[in-house]
C-alpha cells in the first residue's frame, strides 16, 4: 500500500513538473549565425555578444518574468542554407524570434522566412541596402547593422575634406562590394564636384593575389583610394599592396570601409599593419567615449576572457537589446506586438543611443572612423582619434 | 595604353603568381601523376603548411632566420602528416572507382579544416615577411619586392630540382615507372606501398611548403584551402594532369592571362582564365602537355 502511495506521489510529481516549469517557459531565439568558414571571424564574436548579453539578462530575472533561451545555429554563410536552419528553428524548435545572419545573401533570404512565418528577424550584421528596401520591406523584419549606403557616405564625407582629385576603388566584385562603392562615388561626387574617378578594380571575392591589381591601379596615379575589401581578405590585400609601395606612393589617404581598423585586424598584422590609414569598426575596446561603453568592454573582456575584446561582439550584443527591449515595451511576446514595439524604438546601448526608423525599420547605427596611428600603449596601431559617425544625416 | 614599365610590373606580378602557383599544383600533379587520386585535400595541406609556419613562428619568436626554419618545419609536418594519411587510409582506396577516393579527399578537407579552426580558431592570424627580405627594389620603373622575387626564383628551383630527381635519379625512375605501370613494378620487386607512401609525402610537402612560403603575403584563414585548390587545379587541367612540365606551363599561363586581363578588361579577367581552361578541355582534353588516360 505505502509502495502505491509512494508511486502516486512521485507520478503526479512528475505531472506537475511541467505545469511548474511552464510559468518558467523561456522565450526562445532563433540565432543563424555563420560559424563556419572565412565569415565565422566575425558570425563567432557576434554569436558571444547575444549569448553575454542573454546570460546577464537572465542573472536579473530575464523580461516580463520569463528568461531567453538563445539557440544558435551555423547558417554556414550561405543563404540557402539560413534558410534551412531559419525554418528549423521556426517550425522544429518553435523559437518566438529571430535575432541573426551575416553575409548580405542570407539576411535577406531570412527575411523571406520571417515574413511567411510572421515571426520578427533582427538583422545585426547584412548592410545590402535591398533588405530593408521599399519593396522587400515587411512588418516583420528589421537592422541594427550599418547599410552600403551610410558606410559608402560616411567614407565620402571623409575623403571630402582630403586636398586630393583623383581617386581609384578597389571593391569585391558582388552585392556587397559594388553597393558600397557606388554610394561612396555617387556621395563623393556631390560632396566635392571637382573630383575625378581614374580607377576602380573588380578583383573577384574572395582572391588572394591582389598584386596585378594594385600595379594596375597604381599606373593611373591615383592621389587617394577608397576599398571595401574586408576582414582576412583586407589582410592579405594589405600586406601585398603594402610590399608593393603601394600606400606611400598615395601617402597613406587610404580609407578602408571593411572594418579595415579593428582591432582584430590591426593586432593580427602586429608591424605588417598600413600605419596611417584610415578605416571603421563597428566598436572598439578602447573607445571609451561613455561610462557605458566602458562598463560593456569590462565585462566582455571578462566574459571572452580577451584583454582586447572582438569588436563584433557588439553587434549581437545590440540585436539581442532592441529584441528584449521591445518585448518588454509591447508586454508581450506575440510577434505582432513586438513587431510594432521596435518602430520607432530607441535604445541605450553602448556605442550610444539607437533609433529604429519607422519609416524602413533601419537603425541609425554608425560606425567608429578613425586614421590609425600607432600607440605606445597597445602593441598594435589603433584609430585615434576613433570618432562615431552618425549616420542620421545622410540616411536617405 | 600604360607605359611600358607597367607592362613589365604587371607580367612580373603575373609570373609572381605563377611561381607560386606551381609550387602548389606541381605536388597536386605530382601525387595525380603517380598515384592517380585527384587529391582534393591538397588544398588542406596548404592551409596547414600556413597554420603551422605561423604557430612554429609564434613558438620561436622573431628573429633573422626564424621564418625560414617554420618554413621548412611547417612543410616536413604537413609531409609527415601526408604520410599518416596515406598510409592508414588512402592506401585502401586505390582499388576502389575514382568516385570513392574523391568522396574520400573532400571528407579529408571537410574534417581537416574543422581540426584547423579547433587549434587556431577562426581569427585571422598573420605572419611577417622575414627581416631579410622586407625591402623592395625598383627595375625598369617597376616596384619589386624582395620576397616576391624569392618565390620568384624558387619555382624554377624546385622545377629543376624535380627534373634531376625523376630523370637522373634510381628513385626517380621508379617513380616514372610506378606512374606507367605499379603491378610490373612491383613484380621487379620494388615496394611500391612504400614508393606510394614516399610520393604522398613528397607532394604534401610541396602544398605544405606552399603555403608556409605563401603565409607572408596572405593571411591565414579559414577557407583559404578551398580558394587555392580551385586555382591549382586549372592550373593542372591547362597544362595536363600528372604532367610535370604541363603544370608548368599551365602556370605560366594561368599568371600571364590573369594579370593583362586584369589590365585589359578587369571585370572580365576571371572569365579570361576560366574561357581558357574550357577551350583546353575541349580541344585537348588531356591538357597542353599531358596524355591521354589509358
Amino acid at each position: 500500500m505505502q509502495r502505491r502511495m509512494i508511486l502516486v506521489a512521485l507520478l503526479s510529481l512528475v505531472l506537475l513538473v511541467p505545469v511548474a516549469a511552464d510559468a518558467q517557459k523561456p522565450i526562445k531565439v532563433g540565432m543563424p549565425m555563420p560559424l563556419s568558414g572565412p565569415p565565422a571571424l566575425f558570425g563567432d564574436p557576434a554569436t558571444k555578444g547575444a549569448l553575454m548579453f542573454v546570460e546577464e539578462l537572465n542573472a536579473k530575472g530575464g523580461v516580463l518574468g520569463r528568461k531567453i533561451e538563445l539557440l544558435v545555429r551555423d547558417s554556414k554563410a550561405d543563404a540557402n542554407e539560413a534558410v534551412r536552419v531559419a525554418r528549423e528553428l521556426i517550425l522544429k524548435d518553435n523559437v518566438d524570434f529571430l535575432v541573426g545572419t551575416l553575409t548580405s545573401a542570407e539576411g535577406p533570404a531570412v527575411s523571406v522566412v520571417a515574413k511567411e512565418n510572421k515571426i520578427v528577424f533582427i538583422a545585426p550584421i547584412p548592410k545590402t541596402d535591398q533588405l530593408t528596401a521599399a519593396d522587400k520591406l515587411h512588418p516583420y523584419v528589421f537592422r541594427v547593422a550599418a547599410t552600403t549606403t551610410m558606410g559608402g557616405r560616411s567614407a565620402a564625407e571623409i575623403v571630402a575634406k582630403w586636398p586630393v582629385t583623383r581617386v581609384a576603388t578597389m571593391s569585391f566584385d558582388y552585392a556587397y562590394g559594388q553597393d558600397v562603392t557606388k554610394a561612396f562615388v555617387e556621395h563623393l561626387k556631390k560632396v566635392k564636384p571637382g573630383v575625378q574617378i581614374v580607377d576602380q578594380q573588380w578583383p573577384k571575392l574572395g582572391e588572394q593575389d591582389y598584386n596585378p591589381f594594385i600595379n594596375a591601379q597604381m599606373a593611373k596615379r591615383p592621389e587617394a583610394v577608397f576599398s571595401s575589401i574586408w576582414g582576412g581578405f583586407f589582410v592579405t590585400y594589405s600586406k601585398q599592396a603594402k610590399a608593393l609601395g603601394f600606400f606611400d606612393a598615395i601617402k597613406y589617404n587610404f580609407i578602408g570601409v571593411g572594418e579595415a581598423a579593428t582591432p582584430e585586424t590591426t593586432k593580427s598584422m602586429g608591424a605588417d599593419y598600413p600605419v596611417g590609414i584610415w578605416g571603421n569598426s563597428y566598436d572598439a575596446f578602447y573607445w571609451g567615449e561613455t561610462s557605458a561603453h566602458r562598463d560593456y568592454v569590462a565585462r566582455l573582456s571578462k566574459y571572452l576572457k580577451d584583454e582586447y575584446p572582438s569588436s563584433w561582439a557588439i553587434q549581437g550584443y545590440i540585436g539581442m537589446q532592441f529584441l528584449t527591449e521591445a518585448i518588454r515595451k509591447a508586454n508581450s511576446t506575440d510577434s505582432d506586438k513586438v513587431a510594432q514595439a521596435l518602430l520607432g524604438l530607441a535604445v541605450e546601448t553602448p556605442m550610444g543611443k539607437l533609433t529604429i526608423r519607422e519609416k524602413d525599420h533601419q537603425a541609425n547605427r554608425g560606425q567608429l572612423y578613425g586614421k590609425t596611428v600607432k600607440d605606445p600603449q597597445y602593441p598594435f596601431a589603433i584609430m585615434k582619434p576613433a570618432v562615431y559617425v552618425d549616420p542620421s544625416p545622410f540616411m536617405d | 595604353m600604360p607605359d611600358p614599365s607597367f607592362v613589365f610590373a604587371q607580367s612580373l606580378s603575373g609570373l609572381t603568381a605563377a611561381m607560386f602557383l606551381f609550387l602548389i599544383a606541381s605536388g597536386l600533379s605530382l601525387i595525380f601523376g603517380v598515384l592517380r587520386v585527384l587529391n582534393f585535400a591538397h588544398g588542406t595541406f596548404y592551409m596547414l603548411g600556413a597554420y603551422s609556419a605561423y604557430q612554429i613562428v609564434q613558438w620561436l619568436g622573431p628573429g633573422p632566420g626564424r621564418f625560414w626554419l617554420a618554413a621548412l618545419g611547417a612543410a616536413l609536418a604537413v609531409a609527415a602528416l601526408g604520410g599518416i594519411v596515406e598510409h592508414f587510409l588512402f592506401r585502401h582506396l586505390y582499388d576502389k572507382e575514382e568516385l570513392y577516393q574523391l568522396l574520400f579527399t573532400y571528407a579529408l578537407v571537410l574534417i581537416l579544416s574543422d581540426v584547423a579552426k579547433i587549434f587556431w580558431g577562426t581569427q585571422q592570424k598573420s605572419v611577417s615577411r622575414p627581416p631579410e627580405l622586407t625591402g623592395s627594389f625598383a627595375l625598369f620603373g617597376a616596384t619589386i619586392p624582395h620576397y616576391n622575387l624569392l618565390i620568384l626564383l624558387l619555382g624554377p628551383a624546385i622545377a629543376l630540382a624535380f627534373w634531376f630527381v625523376l630523370q637522373r635519379t634510381r628513385a626517380g625512375r621508379f617513380i616514372r615507372a610506378a606512374a606507367l605501370d605499379r603491378e610490373t613494378l612491383g613484380a621487379l620487386g620494388v615496394n611500391v606501398d612504400r614508393l606510394y607512401t614516399v610520393v604522398f609525402m613528397l607532394g604534401s610537402f610541396l602544398g605544405g611548403l606552399g603555403g608556409a612560403l605563401i603565409a607572408p603575403m596572405r593571411a591565414t584563414v579559414p577557407g583559404m584551402d578551398t580558394e587555392v585548390i580551385v586555382e591549382a587545379f586549372v592550373v593542372v587541367v591547362i597544362g595536363g594532369l600528372g604532367s610535370f612540365w604541363g603544370t608548368f606551363l599551365g602556370a605560366l599561363i594561368y599568371g600571364q592571362v590573369l594579370s593583362f586581363g586584369i589590365l585589359l578588361f578587369p571585370r572580365f579577367s576571371i572569365f579570361a582564365v576560366f574561357a581558357l581552361m574550357a577551350a583546353v578541355l575541349i580541344v585537348r582534353p588531356w591538357g597542353l602537355l599531358g596524355r591521354p588516360l589509358r
